[in-house]
């Protein structure tokens, strides 16, 4: 709608500076420092109970904060109520009125608005048909379908054109087709508007296929502020690592540590060096261990040579995905089976059970924990 | 075998709890000052009778008045209860709720004679005022009944989505609580409206020399030759009950079908 200057985008949107709230004893949020940037598509990402719903409610003003400070577009917001916030938000269960028809739900926050009785039905239409509903304005609320009330509740926020568009978990209540479907539209919807989008997600597939950073929180706290890449490739914690997608981790051995690179030893890996950036900064309980993705270890079949290096493996559990095989393979000298995932390209065959093996891997692609 | 059971003990409970009130309009418009059989022939003198009678008009000008101003009062009460109880956590919620409820279980003779102690030891002249504090007493657990089922099946966040696309606390209340909660409210007018109107022993205690209807009729019982009046009388009070009740019901449904929920519980 807008072009949006490089500059502009760079801009900062909204600012947390230790954020703390307290309900009664329990901690909701433990000093939350964090700043979106104006025109992101910003996503939290946490288990149920973790603060992201909290954290967005103070972005909204429904829930007051114990300590620090939210800015948005560079004004504190304490004392600042709900209703004056340049921000709007699409509710889990859409909170559509449902004594309303579809129209007056959309225009419903243009009460105050001087235009013209025309000019806010041309809106309604318009922002009716950025979300796919056009001519479904007269049709009563309560009548429509889980995606079509989502449909309406986006239309009902963004016909306000705020500069930060909320999301609490908006897709959660669609089924698989429907959510993916919606997934895609958002994305294109929150380029088309240019407006920060702030999405709060216990779903980190779609927290990886959606936004451009997200911030995954555990028990009140951010624990690793990323690119959906960098959250996936290098995450910080094993926690993080155990929460976006699968990961393996394999026992090993701190043996020296100069300048930041570090050199290990791992059963069924051998001796490598890691460099600084594969090393989790955050140290766990247990000891250090080596973290991949199944898709970082390769099989070698018949003829094929790594390009880097390679261990000897067994295969013990095989899964057909169809357009993919997840094999549970044990390397040489250990004893936790391995998960390695396979794209099932024309004439490879899928290995049986028992099968011998040859694994291809980089160090590159690993990532220390410790 | 079984199904004819079950036939025969639903019929014999109907005509347990409606015949009598069937025998109303029979003996109201039967020609006879005894109530008994066989008829004697069709007339509507009782009913001339009763619109010629000056005591039953100020009689029925009294309730109506206590009527609609208890009805108005314990819902706005009932309002504020509801709301409360279910928008708000706050200290010993259920044992207060509880003991707003009490009354509903509570014998009406109990509270008409406490009540009557307390305005007689405070000085209060027995007046129809007294009669509506006391229907008040009785009718507010109803209308919270009714109202926190309204105001429960509400979505917290329809109220924060009105906040958010700018609407003030008091707008919100107006442009979104209150047209969900309306039918509620109306459903809740009539019926409290209705059981001031046939509530007998608060309107006896706390009348003074003022007369509501129930005491009114319970006084010409006195008087064997008026008896088909009553009769009359009763007769038009029921057809009126049911209309209200009807209408209630009505308010309580629309309600439902407008935000699309389903009819669970309800009068009628």
């Amino acid at each position: 709608m807008t072009s949006e200057t490089s500059t502009a985008a760079d801009q900062t949107m909204i600012e947390f500076k230790d954020v703390h709230k307290y309900y009664g004893d329990y901690h909701a949020l433990r000093g939350i420092t964090a700043t979106i940037k104006a025109g992101e598509f910003f996503s939290l990402l946490g288990p149920s109970g973790c603060g992201k719903t909290t954290l967005l409610r103070t972005i909204a003003g429904f829930e007051g904060i114990s300590s620090g400070v939210v800015m948005i577009d560079g004004k504190d917001m304490a004392n600042v109520p709900a209703n004056v916030r340049p921000t709007n938000m699409v509710f889990q269960s859409y909170a559509i009125f449902p004594h309303l028809t579809v129209e007056q739900n959309v225009g419903f926050g243009l009460r105050k608005d001087p235009r013209s009785a025309a000019e806010k039905a041309k809106a309604v239409a318009e922002a009716l048909e950025m979300v796919g509903l056009k001519g479904y304005g007269a049709r009563a609320a309560h009548a429509l379908s889980g995606g079509q009330r989502q449909r309406v509740a986006l239309a009902r926020a963004l016909i306000l054109k705020p500069k930060v568009l909320l999301l609490d978990e908006p897709l959660s209540a669609l089924d698989k087709k429907m959510r993916e479907q919606m997934q895609m539209e958002l994305i294109k919807l929150q380029r088309q508007v240019g407006i920060t989008f702030i999405l709060v997600t216990h779903d980190q597939e779609e927290a990886l296929v959606m936004s451009d950073r997200i911030a995954v929180m555990f028990e009140g706290e951010i624990v690793q502020l990323a690119d959906p890449e960098t959250l996936y490739r290098r995450p910080n914690s094993r926690k993080v690592a155990d929460f976006i997608g699968t990961m393996n981790f394999l026992p090993a051995d701190i043996l020296s540590e100069v300048e930041g690179k570090v050199e290990v030893e791992a059963k069924g890996f051998g001796r490598l060096t890691l460099d600084a950036e594969q090393v989790s900064v955050a140290p766990g309980s247990s000891g250090a261990s080596i973290g991949f993705r199944p898709e970082t270890l390769t099989i070698l079949f018949d003829g094929q040579t790594a390009t880097d290096r390679e261990s000897k493996a067994e295969v013990v559990e095989v899964v057909y995905y169809g357009d993919m095989t997840y094999y549970d393979i044990k390397l040489e000298g250990t004893t936790e089976p391995m998960r390695l995932s396979m794209r099932n390209v024309f004439g490879r065959p899928v290995l049986d059970i028992g099968t011998q093996t040859r694994v291809a891997w980089s160090p590159g692609a690993l990532v220390l924990f410790r | 075998m079984k199904g004819g059971w079950f036939r025969g003990y639903t019929i014999f409970y109907l005509i347990f709890l409606y015949a009598p009130i069937v025998l109303l309009p029979i003996f109201a418009f039967n020609n006879a000052t005894t109530i008994a059989f066989p008829l004697n022939g069709f007339t509507t003198i009782w009913f001339s009778k009763l619109w010629d009678d000056p005591a039953l008009h100020q009689a029925l000008k009294n309730s109506l008045i206590i009527g609609c101003s208890a009805a108005v009062i314990s819902t706005c009460l009932g309002v504020f209860a509801s709301r409360a109880s279910s928008r708000y956590a706050f200290p010993f919620k259920t044992p207060l709720m509880g003991l707003i409820m009490l009354p509903l279980v509570m014998p009406d003779i109990i509270l008409a004679v406490a009540l009557l102690t307390v305005l007689l030891g405070i000085g209060m002249p027995l007046s129809l005022f007294t009669v509506i504090l006391g229907h008040v007493l009785v009718c507010t657990p109803f209308s919270i009944a009714i109202l926190s089922a309204a105001f429960q099946s509400l979505d917290q966040s329809l109220e924060e989505a009105a906040y958010d696309l700018g609407e003030t606390p008091i707008s919100a209340f107006r442009l979104v609580i209150l047209p969900l909660v309306l039918p509620g409210i109306i459903s809740s007018l009539l019926i409290t409206f209705t059981i001031s109107l046939d509530e007998f022993i608060m309107a006896f205690f706390l009348a003074g020399n003022e007369n509501t209807l129930p005491v009114y009729i319970f006084g010409q019982f006195r008087f064997p030759q008026n008896v088909p009046v009553i009769l009359a009388l009763g007769t038009i009070l029921v057809c009126l009950s049911i209309a209200l009740l009807a209408t209630a019901e009505y308010f309580r449904r629309r309600g439902l079908a407008k935000t699309g929920g389903k009819g669970t519980g309800g009068f009628l």
